[in-house]
């Protein structure tokens, strides 16, 4: 103790004092250097940190409006919308990827439920944009996420709302079906404002009318913690839903020619004549759209691609076939027209027609006898047109032919239309460099040879013959109307041209259809109804050549592929034609034997449907008298008419 | 003991009021901090006030003991330190990978916070009682070197790399400013430079990320790079008059992590701006400039050392937890002197406290 009071005495703090200075030197040196620091972030960069810290927070996220709905011309939804599930994973949020996806493995394991593949690495992708886990999960699925969402950071549900095609497979070439937009797709004009995620329609109407379904994305900006979790939202700009599509198509009679087509390939269209729009448009084999919704599995994609009747395939504007002797009234409308014949024109029908060396037979053996135009419409009689043919030549009814409609596009709004083909002497010279030869022409009046026509373009030009000669252009819209109903667009009637077939010509070509059904001897006979309404003709098209020798095909022991098909248009009533009905059956044999029962049917479907509605409409009527005698006058009015 | 009443005529109320004041910044900005942060009882800063009282009450206890008395028994209080550091390695708490805490009757306590204290005052008995001129030999050195090791070695052990390089940079200032021959702070210096690279095969792999990342905080952006990344968004975001209280949205959102300990600087940037920053600075230069003034008008060696000590124990926390959180250091575990939440750390520093305004007082007073 002593010495350190000694020590203490001799203490002179001032050799310190140098010291000293220099460490308030050195402490100001740094409050200078700490001071300087925070005034570079703080007031030199802080408003670009405050934006940072601002993105941090803040999530905008692009908000998908919801796609129009389609609809039949009675307002029945074709086409509704239906949420469903996706696991994401936000990778920033989850810090560890691989344990949260493998924890969420474990749960689904205990659950039984199966399970996701690995997380794609995914290139390019902005911060805090979700990676999909798996897509489109059920109900299992979404409760053992939802349950354990606490222990799952990172990981969220979305709900996407998908598309529901209340009449599935039955509509499904017209309606089409959607799926995410392609790379390909993004860099082509028409989509250039299309986002990479973007669902777009592939095919039909949803193709096709992309622009007004699919509406304005929206945008929310949501606060989110550091956990990613959402804590409130600021603020956002609402989506604005698709416009919603209102089609001339009637789903009862679509159904009607669905239930009726029993057979496994082929098409059926109904159109009213009066101003050419379709009512029901129908394509066997079909397929579910719905598959398509959130991207098709591998195994259903190769199902649809391998399958040889190609259900993909739009048979109603995408199928070209031979009309057969549907075309008979074209060529006779031509003869008519051109004046090589009149209604009393006899021709003797051997069954044989011989052109040089080669012969051509009829249908019927032993042939019809002395047949006039009438006679030869109603039995269709091929001999009768064989003369016909030679007798206007190639180009005639060429033009008579794309004055019906053919050989060009109808301009349905439904995409892979074809346009058929119509062969003429240029055409021939040009295309395969040879020149026609007259038997080609007499193929050619029986609806055989290079002639193609897509089915809408056939029933197209029945409708022209049951109006009264106007042409139209097939209506498939009706009108386009935003989600409130204000009208967007409106689609009219388009007249596109009239067939120059005079009244009087007019009224002989129906008189031969209406005979080719109700005539005791006609060949759609299968399609006569007690009211004897309907008109109709049929076909049977020849797959390969015409048989030269006397070998009858029989259907059963041909091989499929080369079958004929069995075609039959038709009108009704015939005085006053509200419907033409078409049907193909490919590969299925007679016109008349096969597609005019199923023709029938959907004849005696829509008259059915019709009175129903009538008698519906009636009892809904409120009960005074005086309106309900009122209503019954306008019903016996309709009956009479 | 009694106190002179001369004592209390010297009480050194400027002190007083300058770390009061840092220490209500602190309690506002844990009520801040602490805000969003799930807890177990009480808040944070209400905990924290506690510690404070406590803190207040062992400051009263410091200086009412003249230090000379402390210091004549220093290496015993050193020695009981280092025993409570033993205890730890034996029976301490292990919590988040690491054996740092002790419990004494139901409380927790951090045995490393102590050791600088402590350590300060041995180095002060230890220079007082030798007093060479001319600076001091190797063989001092080594002797001294004693006295750093063994804690150190203890505390790296635990394993807390922060505290024990602190604890190294608390006893080479002090060596320093003591004043060694040129020639071996050279060696010495030189030794160290060797020797750091050889301690990158020793240190932990979390600890070489935190290097690696200060080097370069966008190495691992959503790794150990993030904290910094996301202080300095805090502390930027706040510009010149900050966001308002309880209004950071970095810190109120959990962006920022360890926000009531080591990042609690970032809290209180991003809410009162460069302004409220620059004052608490200005509050801070202050205490350690008043600080080296005791120091400097001590009436003896021992007092000049223990002074400095303290106010470096201050220097240090407050230089290596702003520049941490600012990015200019790499990120180590250092608290915030009077700001970051922690019990140990609050009573320790208002310990020292009470030792400077122990000092402070008795600077006219003369041994009887």
């Amino acid at each position: 103790m002593k010495r350190h009071r000694s020590r203490l005495a001799d203490y002179e703090p001032a050799k310190f004092r140098r010291k000293f200075n220099i460490v308030v030197w050195l402490v100001s040196c740094a409050f200078l250097i700490l001071t300087g620091k925070l005034w570079y972030l703080q007031v030199i960069k802080g408003d670009q940190l405050r934006q940072r810290s601002e993105n941090n927070r803040i999530r905008v996220q692009e908000v998908k409006p919801l796609r129009g709905l389609v609809m039949d011309r009675n307002g029945v939804i074709l086409v509704d919308n239906q949420p469903s599930f996706d696991v994401s994973i936000i990778p920033e949020d989850a810090k560890d990827v691989s344990a949260i996806t493998d924890r969420l493995r474990v749960l689904y394991d205990r659950r039984g439920v199966a399970s996701f593949k690995d997380v794609p690495p995914v290139k390019g992708r902005k911060p805090f944009v979700p990676v999909k886990l798996d897509r489109h999960i059920g109900r299992d699925k979404l409760a053992v996420v939802e349950t354990n969402s606490l222990n799952l950071p990172g990981i969220v549900v979305d709900v996407v709302p998908v598309r529901k095609y209340n009449f599935g497979a039955m509509l499904a070439h017209v309606l089409g079906y959607v799926g995410e937009i392609s790379s390909a797709e993004l860099k082509k004009g028409p989509y250039r404002s299309y986002r990479s995620d973007d669902i777009v329609g592939k095919y039909g109407i949803e193709k096709n009318l992309d622009l007004y379904l699919k509406g304005v994305s929206g945008g929310e900006q949501a606060e989110v913690n550091v956990a990613g979790r959402k804590l409130r939202i600021l603020g956002g700009v609402e989506p604005v839903p698709g416009y919603n599509v209102m089609l001339t198509v009637d789903s009862a009679i679509q159904k009607i020619c669905w239930d009726a087509f029993t057979e496994k390939a082929g098409t059926a269209i109904v159109m009213d004549p009066r101003d050419g729009s379709v009512l029901a448009m129908m394509s066997k084999p079909s397929f579910d759209p719905a598959l398509f919704n959130r991207g098709i599995s591998e195994i259903d994609w190769k199902c649809l691609i391998s399958d040889p009747l190609c259900p993909l395939q739009h048979r109603a504007v995408a199928g070209q076939y031979p009309p057969g002797s549907t075309y008979k009234l074209i060529v006779a409308a031509a003869a008519l027209g051109e004046g090589v014949v009149t209604p009393r024109t006899k021709i003797n029908c051997t069954g044989k027609y011989t052109l040089g060396d080669r012969t051509y037979r009829c249908w019927k053996k032993g042939g019809h006898g002395v047949v006039d135009l009438n006679r030869a419409l109603v039995e269709s009689c091929d001999v009768y047109f064989y003369h016909l043919g030679e007798m206007l030549g190639v180009d005639t009814l060429a033009s008579y032919s794309r004055k019906f409609g053919f050989g060009v596009k109808t301009g349905i709004p439904l995409p892979g239309e074809k346009g058929g083909l119509v062969p003429t002497k240029r055409w021939k010279k040009e295309k395969l460099k040879e020149s026609w030869q007259k038997g080609e022409t007499i193929s050619l009046s029986i609806g055989q040879g290079f002639l193609l026509v897509t089915p809408l373009q056939l029933i197209r030009a029945y409708c022209a013959l049951a109006n009264g000669g106007t042409v139209y252009r097939p209506r498939l819209l009706n009108r386009i109307e935003s989600v409130r109903g204000e009208v967007v667009r409106e689609f009219g009637p388009e007249k596109e041209s009239n067939i120059p077939v005079s009244p009087a010509n007019l009224e002989i070509l129906r008189k031969g259809l209406w005979g080719a059904v109700n005539d005791l001897h006609g060949t759609g006979k299968a399609c006569m109804r007690e009211e004897k309404d309907v008109c109709g003709k049929t076909g049977t098209a020849q797959v390969i050549g015409m048989p030269e020798e006397d070998e009858d095909p029989h259907e059963e022991k041909v091989p499929y592929k080369v079958r004929d098909h069995a075609l039959f248009v038709c009108f009704a009533p015939c005085n006053d034609p509200e419907i033409v009905v078409l049907v193909i059956v490919e590969h299925g044999g007679h016109g008349g034997s096969v597609a005019a029962p199923i023709a029938r049917k959907i004849i005696d479907g829509y008259f059915a449907g019709k009175k129903d509605e009538t008698v519906v409409r009636h009892s809904e009527e409120p009960s005074g008298t005086e309106d309900s005698q009122h209503t019954q006058q306008e019903i016996n009015d309709r009956r009479g008419a | 003991m009694k106190i002179d009443r001369r004592l209390l005529a010297n009480f050194d109320w400027i002190l007083l009021f300058l770390v009061l004041s840092i220490a209500a910044v602190g309690l506002l900005n844990l009520y801040s901090a602490g805000h969003n942060l799930p807890h177990a009882g009480d808040p944070l800063y209400i905990k924290q006030s506690y510690w404070l009282i406590i803190g207040l009450m062992m400051m009263i206890i410091m200086f009412s003991i003249d230090y000379r008395f402390l210091v004549t028994y220093a290496y015993g209080i050193y020695g009981f330190s280092i025993l409570l550091l033993l205890l730890v390695f034996f029976l301490g708490k292990m919590t988040h990978g690491s054996q740092r805490w002790l419990v004494l009757f139901g409380f927790s306590f951090q045995p490393s916070e102590l050791v600088k204290l402590t350590m300060i005052l041995a180095l002060a008995k230890y220079f007082n009682d030798k007093q060479i001129d001319e600076g001091y030999y190797l063989r001092n050195l080594l002797i001294l070197s004693f006295i750093i090791i063994v804690p150190f070695v203890l505390i790296v052990n635990q394993p807390d790399l922060g505290t024990s390089l602190f604890l190294v940079a608390l006893f080479s200032s002090i060596v320093v400013f003591v004043g060694i021959k040129k020639r071996i702070l050279i060696i010495f210096s030189a030794a160290g430079l060797v020797l750091a690279p050889l301690c990158w095969f020793f240190i932990k792999d979390y600890q070489k990320e935190r290097i690696l990342s200060f080097l370069n905080p966008e190495r691992d952006p959503l790794g150990s790079g993030y904290h910094i990344i996301q202080s300095i968004i805090a502390i930027g975001s706040g510009g010149l008059f900050g966001k308002g209280l309880l209004k950071g949205t970095q810190s109120r959102l959990r962006f920022l992590p360890e926000q009531q300990t080591d990042f609690v600087f970032s809290v209180f940037a991003e809410e009162w701006g460069f302004a409220g920053v620059f004052v608490l600075l200005c509050l801070f230069f202050a205490l350690l400039l008043w600080g080296l003034r005791i120091s400097r008008n001590s009436r003896d060696m021992a007092g000049t050392l223990i002074s400095f000590g303290i106010i470096m124990f201050i220097f240090w926390g407050f230089f290596v937890n702003i520049g941490m959180v600012l990015g200019i250091f790499p990120v180590v575990g250092i608290p915030l002197p009077f700001l970051s939440y922690g019990g140990s750390s609050m009573i320790v520093l208002m310990m020292g406290v009470g030792l400077l305004m122990n000092i402070s007082m008795r600077r006219f007073v003369f041994q009887p």
